[in-house]
């Protein structure tokens, strides 16, 4: 990877939203209040981590597979600190996590779904339903692969992940 | 103490964990843990609507069946943090059983306001989900603003009873509603972005990602409920978002 060709300033900007996304979504969660900055240290380093994975010269350059190495990364942060704060290690993971919900794939497959329905010419027809299986499958790819990533340290640091709050 | 006593309040306990949003493992670690406590073995059926706890001791192999109603107190990690934390009390501290319930009736009775500062960040997380897919300024305040109208009519509707189900598709709608002004009136130069945006906030990630964590540890039924509880209200705003783009006439394709 060139390091000089990375937009830095974007990287920064993703961090810092991703972070704030997930204090957000943890307030609706109704996450403690000690583990707000454990969610946003989880979210802003799993987004970075991302960001950086996905440039073009970065490899593998797999959407699926750098969300899952990202969420890795997440579940390590949430389930080491978790202990400290004595907080379950999902309640600082799960909305660390929101920030990668592939929420575009999912409005793309739906969008794709309404083009099928409306459409009545076969090219069209073939087009959505593309629309539909490729932006469907990604997202359910990349939902599956960031909890498989998530929870490997869960289960790995077992000990750690199941006494947070003893 | 007797076994009905424990039993009873372990199907209460187990209820609560799981009403929650705690994942099953921790729903049975917590529950044997307690168990164990006081000397007992327990085997838990978690279902999507009820739980079920068949409670034992090692000189009596007879088992003694409780049952409760899932508790409907949506998903809580404070709550999930407190019961958690109930049961170590318990395990390390060997609290009498009277003080158990005690403690786990107060935990239960708190009050979690979703008030204005829950909608502020709430409407601020969307607007960064808007900054993260690439939206402008003026984007990320449309989304704001929408999330703001949305949230609160969440709030407001969950508040008077109003089945989960509408309410969602009602704020997706008005959410998109508003959104889609920024592709009428071209207040931004990522309309679609802005569109896109304005409802994922009432993505139910948690339960997707409960739901995949119970799968990998082969929690199969709870998994299922749980995943189809997530795209049935998925489905809600889906229809939601798509009446409003109909409704405005506007390009969904980018």
């Amino acid at each position: 990877m060139v390091i000089s060709a990375i937009d830095w300033g974007g990287f920064l900007q993703d961090a810092l939203f991703a972070a704030m996304a997930a204090i957000g979504f943890s307030s609706i969660s109704h996450t403690p209040r000690r583990a707000y900055f454990v969610c946003a240290l989880a979210a802003a380093l799993a987004h970075s981590l991302r960001f950086l994975l996905m440039q073009p010269e970065a490899l593998p350059d797999n959407i699926i597979l750098d969300s899952s190495v990202a969420a890795l990364l997440a579940g390590f942060v949430a389930v080491l600190f978790s202990p400290i704060i004595k907080v379950p290690a999902e309640a600082c993971l799960f909305p660390a996590l929101l920030p990668m919900i592939p929420g575009m794939y999912a409005y793309r497959a739906i969008v794709g779904l309404v083009g099928c329905m409306g459409a009545s010419a076969e090219p069209e027809v073939m087009h959505n339903l593309y629309l539909l299986s490729y932006n469907g499958l990604t997202c359910i790819g990349i939902v599956l692969g960031m909890v498989i990533g998530a929870n490997i340290p869960v289960f790995m640091l077992k000990r750690i992940s199941f006494q947070a709050t003893r | 103490m007797t076994t009905t006593d424990l039993g009873r309040f372990l199907a209460d306990y187990t209820a609560w964990l799981w009403g929650c949003g705690a994942t099953c493992t921790r729903i049975e670690k917590n529950v044997r843990r307690i168990a164990a406590a006081y000397g007992y073995h327990i085997d838990i059926t978690v279902m999507p609507v009820h739980v079920t706890v068949a409670l034992y001791s090692p000189e009596n192999e007879n088992r003694e069946i409780f049952s409760n109603r899932t508790a409907p107190c949506g998903i809580n990690f404070d709550l999930n943090t407190r019961l958690s934390a109930l049961s170590w009390a318990v395990s390390d501290a060997r609290l009498p059983l009277e003080e158990a319930h005690e403690r786990f009736d107060h935990i239960i009775s708190r009050h979690y306001a979703d008030g204005a500062r829950i909608l502020l960040l709430a409407s601020l997380a969307n607007a960064c989900f808007c900054g993260l897919f690439k939206g402008d300024a003026m984007a990320m305040t449309i989304v704001l603003l929408a999330t703001m109208a949305g949230y609160f009519l969440k709030q407001r509707l969950l508040r008077h009873k109003v089945d989960v189900r509408i309410t969602f598709f009602v704020c997706a709608f008005v959410s998109a509603a508003i959104c889609s002004g920024a592709m009428i009136f071209g207040w931004s130069d990522t309309p679609a972005i802005c569109v896109a945006t304005s409802v994922l906030y009432l993505i139910p990630g948690v339960p997707y990602l409960n739901a995949t964590s119970d799968l990998i540890d082969r929690h199969y039924l709870c998994a299922f409920s749980r995943f189809m509880d997530a795209v049935v209200l998925t489905a809600s705003l889906g229809a939601g978002l798509i009446l409003a783009i109909f409704m405005m006439k506007i390009d969904m394709t980018w």
